[in-house]
């Protein structure tokens, strides 16, 4: 497949699972900023954290007024990971690759965006801001399946598994470093609200049998073996999807980002909490950022770029990598 | 039988009115009968909820197109009116053989000029119109085009004066659009008036994938495997970008960006996940002067380095050719009939309309003179760009055309107001007639193949005459019927 | 029926060629039976072509390339209207043979009972002819007959016979194409006094197979003269009465006097020579 489709079907994935991801950071936040956040102030030390954790530092609390967070971060579009701005580019790289997609999964992305665009969207968030977040949700949840259901499991497909879960894996680190971020200890209303941004709340109950703690909270959203959202499960996932796109058997590897997913899985797979721990989380939690965006550089270096373009990094070049980076 | 409710106030006025004969009288011509009586019976409501259905239709499906000018390129659907046109199969004959003859005619010409110019030698056309063309490329002069073809994609816009004849308004012989058009409204009309459609044996136009698929493959320089075909689109911003991945997706074939072709060795390849694919045909939605920044506009960023040296060595084709431009220059349009009779010893089968040329002395004092009777049109644009409407104009409108064509004679036009036919249409209120064109489209691959109809597009402005998407215009499907 | 003929002959040659000079038998005629609604010629390297009308009706037209070329390309497009010509039900049956004698004497018919450069009329020939005639004293049964000869006992086989083959040649390796077949119908018809030409032309295989012979090419057929009724269209390649998918370019005596492309030049014999001819129906899709 040409290239330029891999890596538009790579980045429409991935903004879409970071709209969905925000929607639940937003929708969580919210409700738990309802309970425990009195006045201003409060507020804004509440979601300080989050928004450093989610890289919004163009958002300021103090400018647009606290309550609007939840609006800024659904609507702003010179935010470039709000909401919109993130279904806009899903759209964008759709549309020059609509070719590669069912007319269901176009229509349905389409949609969407024609519903933000036409002022629906904020109708609706007026009339409550959940039910606009439970929309979007769902909307992902819907593409997804639409995405397995109605595209062959070729190489573009693996495509779009490769955005969804090098974003994910992404995201669930980031909620985690919010507890990091926060100035006191993270409190039960803390963990609570990371585990039900990942959507983990029960899965963990069940492990856990309600033992919340840093610990059992931070183990399951990084090793767990079969929640789908743990940064264990996803990692295995893009080392699968990159295998398959490749061809080449799994504990091998034929390029770069093979290597790193190969040797990060490694270390997922051979690492506990203690070895976090004397670390430290926020550290361990920056580094796996890092080589996830390593990752995603070595995908694009593989597959989009040619040799001798990678060889020649002339002034031109960095620049379109940069470019790729900021996008992250 | 009674005039239906929609009809009543309906006026032909002056001019020749594509459903309705006669003056006064409202006397639906027989081809239109089942439709006339099909919007008899529908109400109000039926019909606003079945335009609702066709416009939401186009829009969750992406059918739109970008307007230039317009911030930041605001997606666009293109109107859509119910109301078919119909062309009974006797007069789509004609049509479809004229286009064919004039089709020929255009190719023999450009083989000619770019070659041993006999035209010009023979004293029919005078050199200067070909060599002052801003479309005219000396790169071709010599070079045999695969299979000898230049224009094997044409859209040849058509309109219909007083007296219901047809003739050609314009030729597009470099990159026309609207087939992916021509296909959806046919889609959607059928869906919303699927027994009127079946019950008049309307020809299909479906082919036209199938048919332009072929016509490229006909180009491939290596016979030996089956050609790599692609299209090459200037990108998702483009007015016509949808029709570009809908036409690739008709035909299976990728849609590509500059950016994803290389030229290696006098070869184009592009770029996959698997490594780098030899190509053989280009299905070009670009401009030449953006084809190849090492030959035509440095600057372009939408083309492919290295093309131009791949093409004149035969290792890739292009559809069209380069160079195709100066058959559609509007000054080369006038000499149209006389290219008929000189390559074909035929008499064209269709006509053009009158047209002035302005660098000729006598034309041009003629125009002047006469400004608010013409429509003046820049030679090489389109779209409904650079155009004056004399009887629509205002003086300053007309002084400063007046001074462009002192200034550029060889770049203008004139032909007088055509009172181009009208077609009922669904207005704001109700129906009323409004200027329509059609634009069939012209494959030249082993052979002419057109498919039956085309795109008929509509000025949805009351009284205006332009019909382009650009500036207000609407579209129509067309029905071409089967006589038995 | 309306048909839509396309046929493109390209000749390239090894080296530059001078002096071309060309006759076309290429536009379909208007009689009766078919009316040419258009027809298109264009050639390349470009160059002007005149027409006139020959001895036996058909549209000629010739062209000059004096100036060195290496290729040349003809190609022609005909919209043909044809009518039914034939009824199936009722051929006309009931002309005798003795009745034949008659014709030699008017001199329409004289040139086609006669040897021509391809047919020969000889003993040989003749007593082929009488054995396959028995005992019908009809005249189109006979034709029929003939036909239905030709096209049982002969093998339909391209590039064992050339376009220089003679009837008698046919007759006695009973193998070729559809102009050989059609000079040894002649020939056999002629020797039994029954009045027959050449045709040369198209016809569209409305078969839904597609097993008729000789439709994706330049078709040649005879017809012949049942006196009272006129001339009967008999295509013994596919063993079939001529009727409305046919398109007629024209007749005369043999391939001389109506191929389609005939021509002479100085310089090499082409390396390559394609050939392609399209019909499709027009009326219906």
């Amino acid at each position: 497949m040409l290239s330029r489709v891999a890596d538009n079907l790579y980045w429409m994935s991935r903004y879409i699972e970071r709209a969905d991801g925000m929607a639940r950071m937003i929708q969580v936040h919210q409700s738990q900023a309802l309970e425990y956040a009195q006045n201003d102030q409060q507020l804004e030390e509440f979601w300080q954290p989050v928004l450093q954790s989610i890289c919004a530092e163009s958002v300021h609390p103090s400018e647009i007024g606290v309550r609007k967070i939840g609006k800024t971060l659904l609507f702003d579009e010179s935010f470039s990971n709000s909401i919109l701005s993130c279904i806009s580019l899903a759209r964008e790289n759709a549309r020059m690759v609509r070719d590669q997609l069912s007319e269901e999964l176009w229509l349905e992305l389409n949609n969407i965006y024609l519903f933000f665009r036409n002022g629906d969207a904020l109708d609706l968030y007026n009339q409550g801001s959940d039910l606009l977040l439970d929309r979007i949700t769902r909307f992902s949840l819907v593409f997804q399946g639409l995405a397995d259901a109605t595209i062959p499991h070729g190489e573009g497909w693996r495509f779009l598994s490769l955005g969804k879960y090098l974003e994910r894996a992404d995201q669930t680190s980031r909620m985690l470093d919010t507890l990091n971020l926060r100035l006191k200890e993270p409190s039960r209303a803390d963990l609570m609200s990371v585990l039900r941004c990942c959507i983990a709340l029960s899965a963990f109950r069940q492990q856990f049998r309600g033992h919340l703690s840093l610990q059992n909270v931070a183990s399951f959203l990084l090793f767990s073996e079969d929640f789908p959202r743990s940064i264990r499960f996803c990692i295995r996932a893009i080392d699968y999807s990159l295998h398959a796109i490749s061809g080449v058997p799994t504990g091998t590897f034929s390029n770069e980002a093979e290597k790193l997913t190969g040797s990060t899985l490694a270390m997922v797979n051979f690492t506990d909490w203690n070895q976090v721990q004397a670390k430290g989380l926020h550290q361990t939690l920056d580094e796996l950022q890092t080589t996830l965006i390593e990752i995603g550089q070595r995908v694009f270096e593989t597959y989009v770029l040619l040799p001798s373009e990678i060889k020649s990094l002339g002034e031109r070049t960095s620049a379109q990598l940069a470019q790729a980076q900021q996008q992250q | 039988m009674s005039i239906p409710r929609q009809f009543q106030g309906y006026s032909t006025e002056h001019f020749f009115d594509k459903m309705f004969s006669g003056n006064g009288e409202l006397r639906a011509r027989s081809h239109y009968e089942k439709i006339y009586q099909r919007l008899d019976r529908l109400t109000e409501t039926e019909i606003s909820e079945r335009r609702q259905q066709a416009d939401s239709s186009f829009l969750e499906h992406g059918i739109t197109f970008t307007v230039y000018g317009d911030e930041g390129g605001t997606e666009r659907i293109f109107p859509f009116d119910l109301i078919p046109r119909v062309i009974p199969e006797s007069e789509w004959n004609v049509v479809e053989n004229g286009l064919r003859q004039r089709i020929i005619a255009l190719n023999l010409f450009l083989n000619d000029i770019y070659h041993d110019r006999k035209i010009i030698k023979d004293k029919i056309i005078p050199e200067e119109i070909i060599n002052s063309s801003k479309n005219y490329r000396p790169e071709m002069v010599g070079f045999d085009p695969p299979q000898e073809v230049y224009a094997h994609i044409c859209g040849t816009d058509l309109i219909r004066d007083d007296q219901g004849n047809y003739l050609v308004l314009e030729d597009n012989a470099r990159c026309p659009s609207g087939a992916s058009y021509l296909l959806e409204n046919r889609e959607i009309m059928k869906r919303a008036f699927p027994q009127t459609f079946g019950g008049m044996s309307v020809r299909p136009v479906e082919a036209y994938p199938d048919l332009l698929l072929r016509t490229l493959e006909y180009l491939s320089p290596r016979k030996s495997q089956k050609p790599v075909c692609v299209l090459l689109t200037p990108g998702v911003y483009n007015s016509a970008y949808f029709e570009h991945t809908f036409l690739a997706r008709q035909m299976g074939i990728e849609i590509v960006e500059g950016k994803d072709l290389i030229a290696i060795d006098s070869c184009i390849y592009m770029r996959t996940t698997r490594g780098l694919v030899q190509v053989d045909v280009i299905y070009r939605r670009l401009d030449d002067d953006f084809l190849d920044p090492m030959v035509f506009r440095e600057e372009s960023m939408l083309g492919v380095a290295g093309l131009m040296d791949a093409y004149l060595k035969g290792n890739v084709a292009l559809a069209n050719a380069v160079g195709t431009g100066v058959a559609d220059d509007k000054v080369t349009y006038a000499y149209v009939p006389d290219m008929i009779k000189y390559y074909l010893n035929q008499e064209p089968i269709l006509s053009n309309v009158p047209t002035y040329l302005c660098w000729r002395d006598t034309d041009r004092a003629h125009v002047l003179e006469n400004l608010e009777n013409l429509v003046v049109k820049a030679a090489n644009e389109s779209g409904g760009y650079g155009m004056l409407i004399g009887n629509q104009s205002t003086l300053k409108e007309r002084d400063e055309f007046a001074r462009l064509i002192e200034a550029h004679p060889r770049e203008y036009i004139a032909q007088p107001i055509i009172s181009l036919s009208r077609h009922p249409t669904f207005c704001q209120e109700g129906i009323e007639g409004r200027h329509v064109d059609l634009r069939p489209f012209i494959l030249y691959g082993e052979d002419v193949e057109i498919v039956p109809g085309g795109l008929t597009r509509v000025a949805l402005k009351k009284g205006s005459l332009v019909v382009n998407s650009s500036q207000g215009g609407g579209s129509k499907d067309t029905w071409v019927l089967r006589e038995f | 029926m309306q048909l839509y003929v396309f046929h493109r002959t390209s000749y390239r040659y090894p080296g530059p060629v001078t002096e071309s000079y060309n006759e076309l038998r290429l536009h379909p005629l208007s009689n009766v039976w078919q009316k040419c609604l258009s027809s298109t010629l264009s050639i390349l390297p470009i160059c002007r072509t005149q027409s006139y009308l020959d001895l036996n009706g058909n549209i000629v037209h010739h062209f000059e390339l004096p100036e060195e070329h290496q290729k040349l390309v003809i190609e022609a497009r005909s919209l043909v209207e044809t009518s039914q010509r034939v009824d199936f039900n009722n051929f006309p049956y009931g002309v005798n043979l003795c009745s034949l004698s008659k014709m030699e004497v008017v001199p329409e018919y004289r040139d086609y009972l006669q040897s021509s450069s391809y047919v020969e009329i000889n003993p040989k020939v003749w007593r082929m002819a009488v054995d396959l005639q028995g005992e019908t004293k009809d005249v189109f049964q006979t034709a029929y007959q003939v036909m239905e000869f030709i096209y049982q006992n002969f093998e339909y086989c391209k590039s064992t016979t050339t376009v220089d083959t003679h009837a008698n040649e046919v007759l006695d390796i009973r193998r070729g194409v559809c102009q050989d077949f059609a000079h040894a119908a002649l020939a056999l018809c002629r020797c039994l006094g029954i009045p027959a030409r050449y045709v040369s032309g198209y016809f569209f295989d409305s078969t839904r197979d597609r097993r008729m012979r000789g439709a994706e090419a330049s078709h040649a057929w005879i017809e012949v003269m049942v006196q009272g009724h006129g001339w009967f269209g008999l295509d013994p390649t596919n063993n079939r009465v001529v009727d409305d998918t046919y398109v007629i370019l024209g007749t005369g005596r043999d391939y001389r006097d109506v191929a389609p492309i005939t021509g002479s030049y100085y310089g090499p014999r082409p390396h390559q020579f394609d050939v392609t001819v399209r019909v499709k129906r027009s009326d219906t899709c």
